[in-house]
């Protein structure tokens, strides 16, 4: 079975690629696209953009490895049966979700704007996971399909580091699972959130996880 | 005595109202209304109850799990009728069978047919998502905002959305329903009763594979006052509905 180090804070990390599986959170059309819904909330989305490069690096050098790549969407039913009001009713009613954004309903499942973005497509064979929170964990079969696979470790990227990226590692963290995070496969509208929550990760020994970037994880899978 | 509005000009009063079940009158403290009681009519799809379907490869006597479609198609057009909430929820695995755990597949292909979960049988990829054996039946079809839950294992809770959807929506009562009652029937009623909600299990409305299981199943509910809830069936229960 392969093993192999990648370097990271606070510590190498030494992980078997057959146990590890890649998660690649939220990079979903209406997060990073010019003209989405995370645009028209006043987000500058190229903060986001610049994930994707090294996201598809990481990806292509996984899927050569045979590696397990999940995807994640956040989004709720047409129906919204699954939206909390709490969640629903926050900011401008023109903006909220379920009202009809950029790129087709906003967060709804079946939309354009809730798929994943055309440079991080999914492969066929790589599970799409759809949530309806923050964390990939809750109310999904995320821990089930990581379970079936015999996954104990996982790379998390994508969006946004301090929101579904940090609530993810959390659950994952508290599972057992041990994340690796490489900082620039993640990104938020705030790069102050992002500097924290990658330190916040990494603090106290390594609370929630190692942080490391493309270019040691390429390096470890290469 | 408070009363409680729902829709637009009907008031729904909170006088305690219960259903004849063993072994307490159902619900526990006589809230059983309209808004906060459930029907959950579980995995009634073909592959658990129709021709050519999983459980009638495996050998065993459908007519057994379709004793209970009848009753069942009663119960569920009167919480229609009525206006309250129904679930249904669907056993099944994604087409890439990455929600399959090996064992479970494994043993499923001991059955003399040899045609295993994920492998072609008569109606399609057995248990898998979006093919024709794993559809609902056509008697107990889901309409329009009646939520489906798909759920790759027994229990309806586990790795599903179902307890949020529960929650959003305030139900506190579960009206059980389906196949079967050892099985799907009695994991999803042990999970909802251990996160707190009020479940009954209507027993002409579930069936098992084997009668024994069935009997053995509600019997298990009763002891210690009520373990798991209680059990009533179709008649008691449609008496006491709102």
């Amino acid at each position: 079975m392969a093993r192999t180090i990648v370097k990271a804070e606070p510590d190498p990390i030494d992980i078997e690629l057959d146990r590890t599986a890649v998660v690649m959170i939220d990079m979903q059309r209406d997060f990073l696209l010019p003209g989405g819904f995370g645009e028209a909330l006043g987000n500058d989305v190229s903060r986001l953009n610049a994930a994707v490069g090294p996201c598809a690096k990481l990806l292509e050098a996984a899927r050569a490895k045979g590696m397990l790549v999940v995807h994640t969407r956040e989004g709720h039913r047409p129906d919204m049966t699954d939206a909390p009001k709490a969640k629903v009713e926050r900011g401008a009613p023109t903006m909220r979700i379920g009202a009809e954004g950029p790129m087709g309903r906003i967060l709804i499942r079946g939309e354009a704007g809730h798929d994943i973005v055309a440079d991080l497509a999914p492969k066929a064979g790589e599970p799409v996971v759809d949530k309806p929170g923050k964390g990939a964990f809750y109310a999904t079969d995320l821990q089930s399909i990581l379970q079936n696979k015999g996954i104990e470790n996982l790379i998390v990227c994508g969006v946004t580091t301090e929101v579904c990226v940090h609530t993810t590692v959390r659950e994952a963290n508290d599972r057992g699972y041990r994340c690796i995070v490489p900082g620039d496969c993640c990104a938020s509208y705030f790069p102050e959130f992002h500097d924290v929550g990658l330190r916040m990760i990494k603090a106290q020994g390594g609370i929630f996880g190692w942080v490391s970037d493309s270019k040691r994880v390429l390096e470890a899978l290469s | 005595m408070s009363a409680t509005k729902i829709g637009s000009n009907q008031v729904e009063s909170s006088v305690p109202r219960h259903a004849a079940a063993v072994p307490y009158p159902w619900p526990f403290d006589g809230d059983l209304r309209r808004q906060n009681t459930a029907l959950v009519v579980i995995d009634m799809q073909t592959d658990f109850c129709g021709k050519g379907g999983y459980i009638d490869l495996l050998g065993y006597d459908i007519s057994l799990t379709r004793a209970c479609i009848e009753p069942i198609g009663r119960v569920l057009s009167t919480f229609r009728s009525r206006g309250m909430a129904v679930f249904h929820t669907r056993e099944g695995h994604r087409p890439d069978l990455a929600d399959l755990p090996e064992n479970k597949r494994w043993r499923s292909r001991r059955a003399p047919s040899g045609v295993g979960i994920g492998d072609r049988g008569p109606c399609g990829r057995v248990l898998v998502r979006g093919e024709p054996g794993w559809e609902i039946i056509p008697e107990l079809a889901p309409r329009s905002g009646e939520a489906i839950v798909d759920k790759p294992g027994k229990g309806s809770f586990c790795a599903t959305d179902f307890e949020l959807l529960l929650r959003l929506r305030g139900i506190r009562n579960l009206v059980l329903v389906g196949i079967t009652t050892d099985v799907c029937v009695h994991t999803t009623m042990r999970e909802a009763n251990d996160r707190g909600f009020e479940c009954i299990v209507l027993r002409d409305c579930c069936a098992a594979t084997d009668p024994r299981n069935h009997d053995a199943a509600l019997v298990m509910v009763t002891m210690q006052e009520g373990v798991f809830g209680a059990v009533s069936d179709s008649r008691a229960l449609l008496e006491a509905l709102p």
